[in-house]
């Protein structure tokens, strides 16, 4: 069972990149583990700074793959990057980002014309659209549509508890 | 800061004057008495913590400026900064799109401490990187946001995040402590005789302008930190926010579809720190819904 997840896990994510690598480097010694678990066999040893490429994302772990040996780690033992430090712009190109990207619409060329922007200028001068807030509403979803979604995508409630310390403001969950 | 009594008496009859209906006091007609008019704005829309009727300390300004606000208004509030928002920016043309955020977004919001407010999921038609949420439960991601999502999960903890911006009602604090100095010079520019509608849009003004101050980081992480809760509730594998930020953190951070996300928004490396250190082990038990990823890819197919 956790075989054939861990093979989902992975087909999901090669569905959506199209089967790319991303560079990431590690932020701390790292394990490298057979399966996405933290007592499984480790199968390398990587020191901090490692440069890795991420082939798959399972919950908390993703897939590396370091010289020619692929193995589990923590998503938050590395940082997805060439650098793992904030990156400076490149000319002529998206990096990183390029590869990541679902392209729900025009991207690439689209870098340098026809960008449709939203910053402080354009909120400044909005005036309000009162049809387009009707278009928003009509595509709203009901508490028994939403149900249906979730079930057919077998997304069950679980009971969790709020973290920290300062999120008393919010009490109280769905059941 | 407390602005000088003679605008905030004009602001406060001007408002009665502009207030669309359903923003009164309810169950009470209008008064027409100077000190009722004052507050009949404070129990109305009550913006600003305006106090006319009295000496007022800046120690009830402060707690005026923390009233709390009938959702009913709340709900209205909310669709005038939307309006605003979407005056700025169009939404996205595809139906089948918005509608899948949208049953995403109001599964989450069931599972949320206000499952019953009018929850608006809706997609701008924008490159650049940002999401918002407006009081009263009306949410935006940008498509340039969209473009660096890889699955429902991280769709859902980018949701789950603005989700608990409405139910921790941050916006709707920020609106109320700066509507005090904005919203008077505002009210006070109408008494040349403003339209019915105008207030609203003062209103809205005050909320939009709160998109370019940016919440507190305090209010951010505390966002993550629900966030992940409530995508976990919802049966999610609460590390979609955590993916969505590394991919954040990957950008060139001076690339100009981050500038204002940044400018707004502690760095995502920041973030992700906090989450590191926030998230129990017992998260990593809960897994993903197989489904609920292949559908993703079915809503926002994969450019070749």
């Amino acid at each position: 069972m956790k075989l054939s997840s861990v093979a989902i896990g992975v087909f999901a994510f090669a569905a959506c990149h199209g089967a790319l690598a991303e560079p990431a480097v590690t932020v701390r010694a790292v394990e490298l583990r057979a399966q996405p678990a933290s007592d499984a066999k480790s199968i390398k040893s990587l020191p901090a700074e490692s440069a890795v490429d991420v082939v798959g994302r399972q919950g908390a772990w993703v897939q590396l793959r370091s010289a020619r040996i692929t193995g589990w780690a923590k998503l938050f033992d590395i940082r997805v990057g060439e650098s793992g430090a904030p990156v400076a712009a490149k000319k002529g190109g998206n990096g990183v980002a390029d590869t990541l990207g679902l392209a729900m619409g025009t991207r690439g060329s689209s870098v340098t014309t026809g960008v449709r922007g939203l910053d402080a200028d354009m909120l400044a001068r909005a005036s309000p659209n009162a049809q387009a807030y009707a278009t928003l509403a009509s595509y709203a979803r009901n508490k028994e549509q939403a149900n249906a979604f979730a079930k057919a995508g077998r997304l069950a409630s679980r009971e969790v508890a709020e973290l920290g310390t300062s999120a008393k403001t919010a009490s109280g969950a769905a059941k | 800061m407390i602005v000088p009594r003679p605008i905030l008496r004009g602001a406060a009859v001007i408002a009665v004057a502009l207030l669309p209906t359903g923003c009164g006091t309810p169950g009470t007609t209008q008064p027409a008495g100077g000190s009722d008019i004052a507050r009949s704005v404070l129990g109305g829309y009550s913006l600003g913590g305006i106090n006319v009727g009295s000496a007022a300390s800046a120690v009830s300004h402060a707690q005026d400026a923390y009233r709390e606000i009938p959702e009913a208004e709340e709900i209205e509030m909310g669709k005038d900064i939307a309006a605003g928002l979407l005056g700025a920016a169009p939404l996205a043309r595809s139906s089948e799109q918005e509608i899948y955020v949208n049953n995403v977004g109001r599964w989450l919001a069931l599972h949320s401490s206000r499952p019953d407010l009018p929850w608006h999921f809706g997609i701008l038609d924008v490159d650049t990187v940002n999401a918002f949420a407006t009081p009263g439960g009306n949410i935006f991601v940008s498509r340039g946001l969209l473009a660096r999502v890889h699955g429902e999960s991280e769709l859902a903890g980018i949701l789950a995040h603005e989700i608990s911006h409405v139910a921790m009602k941050h916006h709707l604090a920020d609106i109320q402590k700066n509507a005090q100095k904005n919203l008077a010079l505002d009210m006070a520019s109408l008494k040349s005789g403003g339209l019915a509608g105008e207030a609203a849009r003062a209103v809205a003004r005050v909320g939009l302008e709160g998109y370019v101050r940016g919440l507190s980081r305090d209010d951010e992480l505390a966002a993550d930190r629900m966030g992940v809760v409530i995508a976990a509730r919802a049966g999610y594998e609460p590390y979609g926010l955590v993916a969505v930020l590394q991919s954040l953190a990957a950008m060139p951070q001076d690339d100009a579809a981050l500038g204002f996300f940044l400018k707004t928004h502690p760095s995502p490396h920041d973030r992700l720190a906090a989450l590191e250190a926030q998230m129990p082990a017992s998260f990593e038990t809960y897994a993903a819904a197989n489904p609920a990823l292949a559908r993703y890819g079915r809503a926002f197919p994969t450019r070749k």
